[in-house]
């Protein structure tokens, strides 16, 4: 993979021992099952915390963070392993540009993707945003379009700036509620998927604070204003997604490009044809002798047939 | 007590000229023809304006029309003569004008057996010697009757009007629409010497209308004479019933002059022996055209008479004539009654049976040369009719012109003329005159052209020089056969634009000149440039960089021709196709604008995504066209289905079915009466066009959405380019003042198939993919004023736009 080089994960290191403890458990845990790599997409809007997620669960500054502009392109690849496990995060640029969906970053994204197994996608929105609008439903359904609606069942949706205080005085809980209830409505939308289908009910929310300001319990993890330490929840519910039964999302050629609709049919042209000449030209054929034969002619052309002398 | 009647000469009224007579000359002129030699008797002839009207729509080809019509309408100022000639067959007129005939000269046979020969008068006198303008007074008293061989055999009478009187009835006749003043040559306020006059007397009696004729004048204070032309009517036998018999091309049975000293016995015999001649001759004669409603009519006509007079007969035979005449029968000519004096009046009539058809060709001067074209090539564009054997018809001939005028671009002027055949009394030639082009041809043609921005307005700075180059080889051995070429750029400022060739071989009558099948190979080369309407954009777009798709191959194909509008073309295309930028680099793939400014690759063009595809293919089209124009509007529907299907020959083996479906229906909502200068009726017209693809479809091939040939109020390709598209039009035309207005409601629709075309340019260029649109327009000439409600964006636009939608 051109993107990366497998480091050690030394980044955990620099967690909270508790976190740490919750990490290697939870790793643990995947091993059992006999996972020894995980691979995780980020995706997501432009500017919602992608990047600073990556950095948060990698625990050092793996990937550059650009807050004030969209960064390049390129998705980039972070890999590190521990005794035997690879985790690979994949961070991506945003999606929407100018109010449109990037296509040709969404092209990029699905070429890097190529040959790669995906089990996580971390679809990132922000916490403190109020409102959903089209543009959401348009990355949803790009993601949609692009990997299939089988990525929803491996779907985690991270809500980012999770630190905030409600406006109003409405309670953290019932905000956070609010504004999943909303985003979840916009994937259902997005992802084509019916109300009452089992895949929208299991899209988890995670919350996650990436900002140093982040306040910190006693045991010094990073914690929600509800006082769950988001990094090992994060690490446990993406572990509780990996440990499902649903099958990872191979990218492969098939999958990106879609079906070729350049191919489909094609072995019936023959009989297509055959169908064509015989039900279509053959009747029409048939319908102009029957017009020539009913023309209706002068009655000097019809008077005499034949009156030779 | 059957005593027979027969009237071996002609009736016929001076003013009603014989039918083959001098041909006249009828030209219709259209304007883009070059000839202009004969343009004066291009005149009040209805007949000729049908012409014209017919001829306008197809041809640029000057066309004359030796017509021979007898029909007033069409030689409105003729004086004809009509010379009977002993025969007293139609046809042999010939020129001459006048000619008391030969054989003229009634006889009166006495009691029964009665001779009359109904002789056609000439009017001899105002034709020969055309009355001087100088008269002398009569020199007599006023108002005295004077006799007319009292009459001074030196002074010129002035007539100041004339009369008859029906002795045996008692009754003056003025009203000068009479037939009686038909069979005068005299005119009132004409002069004419007393000789003169005694010839009309002369002719008069001898013209079988009548027992016995005097003439006597009336003097006028003024010097003028007042004639009177008193008359016995001649009357036969009442009769019941009527027949008509064809006697053309039978020998006239001419009498045998009895000798004046005979015996009863003797004479009683010669009767008897013509009597049976006669039935014989009955018996012989083909059965006429004249249907058997005409027939009753005339029998009707006959019972209501009570005893046949000789107007009565002269009524039957115009009646007669009308009804050939009516129906296009132009030579046909009533040419004596027989049987008279029984129960059953017979009417011999010459049709004008066709005894010969000769094509001949002429040169620039108009002298008879051997032509290039082979004479089966002409003859199989002729209708039957127009065979020997066959009943001369106007139609037939007017058919023939348009015929040899539409499906053969061989020649510069047309004639098709029938004549007297000398050798075959009754008979009828049929000249075909043609004038060849020539058989080399080459033009330069330049035109201006305004070409239509944004939203269909014209703009100053659209103004392009374009033109075309065209060279032709046709005619080739004679048969039809054509090579031509031609260049074509719609700007020459920029002719690597849009310059386009195409060389193309056409071999008519592949089965063989006389296989009535009319199928023909063409082959040919060609090369065209298009700006591809799948690379633009929607409406939100501002530009997208234009591809250009230029094609150049080969293309080899058999269109087999049912009638004129349906045919069945299938053949062979081998094609390479470029895509080239606005700059003519060989682009792969489109370009497109992000929303930060850079330009991106967009959809690929091509199949091989080179830029460069070759395929060969299959195409086949049909078309099933029965439309017809009733007074101006066209009537009746068009179906096309079109098949390419590729052989899996070229860039990334090719194969593919591409298929398209167009049905049109125009349906006439009212009956109307249809003849020239008729409102046409309302037209609804329903379409809709399918259009999809199986397999390989490189996004040239992709159908557009939009434009003035799919959804109006829209740009070529506006809405989108897709694999399957469907277009449904609805359009209400109401005439208005000679030309029409409408309202249409149109909608495209791409079914969903704009992402299954690679690259989905439909998307990339942000198009809807599907949109309807509704407007009003009007059409003046050739241009079609529109306007039409986008109803993606609501907005509406006004669009000027050449030709029909469908």
């Amino acid at each position: 993979m051109a993107s990366s080089i497998t480091r050690e994960w030394v980044g955990l290191k620099t967690f909270a021992p508790a976190t740490q403890t919750k990490l290697v458990e939870l790793l643990g845990r995947l091993e059992e099952k006999n996972v020894d790599k995980l691979t995780i997409l980020v995706m997501g809007k432009s500017g919602v915390g992608k990047s600073s997620t990556v950095n948060s669960i990698i625990g050092e500054r793996a990937v550059t963070i650009n807050p004030f502009q969209s960064e390049g392109l390129r998705p980039a690849m972070v890999s590190r392993t521990r005794t035997g496990f690879t985790i690979n995060i994949i961070d991506t640029p945003g999606l929407i540009e100018g109010g449109y969906i990037n296509d040709q970053a969404l092209e990029i994204i699905k070429h890097f993707l190529l040959n790669k197994t995906i089990d996580i996608l971390l679809y990132v929105d922000r916490l403190d945003t109020y409102r959903v609008d089209s543009l959401d439903k348009l990355v949803v359904r790009a993601i949609t379009d692009s990997f299939g609606k089988e990525i929803w069942k491996r779907a985690l949706i991270v809500l980012t700036h999770a630190q905030l205080s409600p406006p109003d005085g409405i309670p953290y809980d019932e905000f956070v509620s609010k504004r999943s209830e909303a985003l979840l409505k916009v994937v259902r939308q997005g992802a084509r998927l019916r109300k009452d289908d089992p895949v929208v009910s299991s899209i988890h929310f995670v919350l996650v604070e990436n900002s140093g300001r982040c306040n910190k319990n006693e045991s010094d993890e990073k914690v929600l204003p509800n006082g769950t330490a988001w990094i090992p929840n994060l690490v446990e519910k993406i572990t509780e997604v990996t440990t499902r039964s649903n099958k990872s999302i191979y990218v492969d050629k098939k999958l990106i490009e879609g079906p070729n609709p350049n191919q489909r049919g094609k072995i019936f042209i023959p009989i297509l044809f055959a169908l064509q000449y015989f039900f279509v030209i053959k009747p029409i054929e048939r319908a102009i002798k029957n017009d020539v034969a009913n023309e209706a002619k002068p009655l000097w052309a019809i008077r005499e047939a034949k009156r030779r002398f | 007590m059957n005593s027979s009647f027969t009237a071996n000469h002609l009736i016929t009224t001076p003013t009603l000229p014989p039918p083959c007579r001098t041909s006249s000359y009828l030209k219709c002129q259209l304007p883009s023809s070059s000839s202009s030699d004969h343009t004066k008797d291009h005149s009040n002839s209805t007949l000729i304006k049908t012409l014209s009207t017919t001829f306008a729509l197809s041809s640029a080809a000057s066309i004359v029309v030796f017509s021979t019509s007898p029909l007033r309408s069409l030689l409105p100022d003729a004086s004809g003569h009509f010379s009977s000639g002993s025969g007293g067959n139609a046809g042999n007129g010939g020129n001459t004008g006048g000619g008391g005939g030969g054989g003229g000269g009634g006889w009166f046979g006495d009691d029964g057996s009665f001779w009359s020969r109904l002789f056609c008068l000439s009017p001899a006198i105002a034709a020969d010697e055309s009355p001087s303008p100088e008269w002398d007074s009569h020199g007599l008293p006023a108002n005295i009757v004077v006799q007319l061989n009292k009459l001074s055999g030196f002074k010129k009478y002035k007539i100041s009007d004339i009369s008859f009187f029906d002795r045996s009835r008692r009754v003056r006749i003025n009203a000068p629409d009479d037939s009686f003043f038909e069979l005068v040559s005299l005119r009132p306020g004409g002069v004419y010497t007393k000789s003169q006059l005694q010839k009309e007397v002369k002719t008069l009696a001898s013209c079988g209308m009548f027992e016995k004729v005097d003439m006597e004048g009336k003097t006028n204070p003024d010097g003028t004479i007042s004639l009177t032309i008193a008359f016995t009517e001649s009357t036969w036998q009442s009769a019941e019933k009527f027949r008509c018999i064809n006697v053309g091309l039978m020998a006239q049975s001419k009498p045998i002059e009895m000798d004046p000293d005979v015996t009863d016995k003797e004479r009683l015999e010669y009767y008897r022996s013509r009597e049976r001649n006669y039935k014989r001759r009955m018996e012989r004669a083909r059965p006429c055209l004249l249907p058997m409603s005409v027939h009753r009519e005339i029998a009707d006509m006959l019972r209501s008479q009570g005893a046949v007079s000789a107007r009565l007969l002269q009524r039957i035979r115009d009646h007669v004539q009308k009804w050939y005449h009516d129906e296009g029968y132009a030579c046909a000519q009533v040419v004596n009654f027989g049987n008279l004096n029984t129960q059953e009046v017979v009417c011999e009539v010459v049709e004008g049976d066709i005894t010969q058809l000769t094509i001949m060709f002429l040169d620039k001067l108009g002298n008879v040369v051997e032509g290039n074209t082979q004479i089966p090539v002409v003859q199989r564009e002729l209708p039957r009719q127009l065979r020997p054997g066959y009943v001369f018809n106007i139609e037939a001939a007017k058919q023939a012109l348009r015929n040899i005028n539409s499906s053969l671009a061989l020649f510069s002027k047309i004639e098709v003329n029938p004549k007297p055949d000398e050798k075959s009394e009754g008979g009828i030639i049929v000249e075909i005159k043609l004038k060849e082009l020539d058989q080399k041809t080459a033009e330069v043609s330049t035109e201006w052209s305004i070409v239509p921005g944004r939203g269909g307005r014209p703009t100053l700075a659209s103004l392009q020089p374009g033109g075309t180059v065209t060279f032709e080889h046709r005619n080739l051995q004679g048969l039809n056969r054509s090579v031509s070429g031609s260049v074509t750029t719609s700007n020459f400022f920029n002719p690597q634009d849009d310059l386009a060739f195409k060389l193309e071989y056409a071999h008519p009558y592949l089965d063989g000149v006389y296989d009535p099948r009319n199928r023909t190979l063409r082959v040919s080369c060609f090369n065209s440039r298009k700006q591809s309407p799948v690379f633009t954009g929607g409406p939100e777009v501002d530009e997208v960089p234009p591809i250009w798709v230029d094609r150049a191959g080969l293309k080899a194909n058999i269109t087999e021709n049912f009638t004129r509008q349906s045919k069945f073309t299938y053949g062979l295309v081998m094609e390479e196709i470029t895509t080239c930028d606005k700059s003519s680099h060989i682009c792969a793939s489109g370009q497109r604008v992000l929303p930060s400014g850079e330009i991106a690759d967009g959809p690929p063009t091509t199949l091989s995504g080179t830029g460069i595809d070759r395929m060969a293919f299959l195409q086949a089209n049909i078309t099933r066209d029965n439309t017809k124009f009733v007074n101006g509007a066209i009537v009746g529907e068009r179906n096309v289905f079109q098949v390419d299907q590729g052989l899996g020959i070229g860039s990334n083996v090719p194969f593919f079915n591409r298929h398209q479906l167009t049905i049109t229906r125009f349906i006439q909502l009212m009956q109307v009466e249809k003849a020239a200068g008729k409102p046409p009726p309302p037209v609804v017209v329903l379409h809709g066009h399918y259009a999809g693809c199986v397999g390989d479809l490189p996004s040239y091939d992709a159908f557009p959405l939009g434009g003035p040939y799919s959804v109006r109020g829209y740009n070529m390709g506006e809405l989108g380019a897709a694999r399957n598209i469907l277009e449904l039009a609805a359009e209400l035309r109401v005439p208005v003042k000679g030309t029409h207005a409408y309202a249409f409601v149109e909608h495209g629709n791409d079914l969903g198939s704009s992402k299954d075309v690679k690259g989905n340019p439909t998307e990339v260029y942000r198009r809807m993919g599907h949109g309807s649109s509704y407007g009003v327009g009007l059409k003046l000439g050739l241009v079609r004023t529109e306007y039409a409600v986008d109803h993606n964006s609501g907005t509406g636009a006004v669009f000027f736009r050449f030709g029909e939608r469908f």
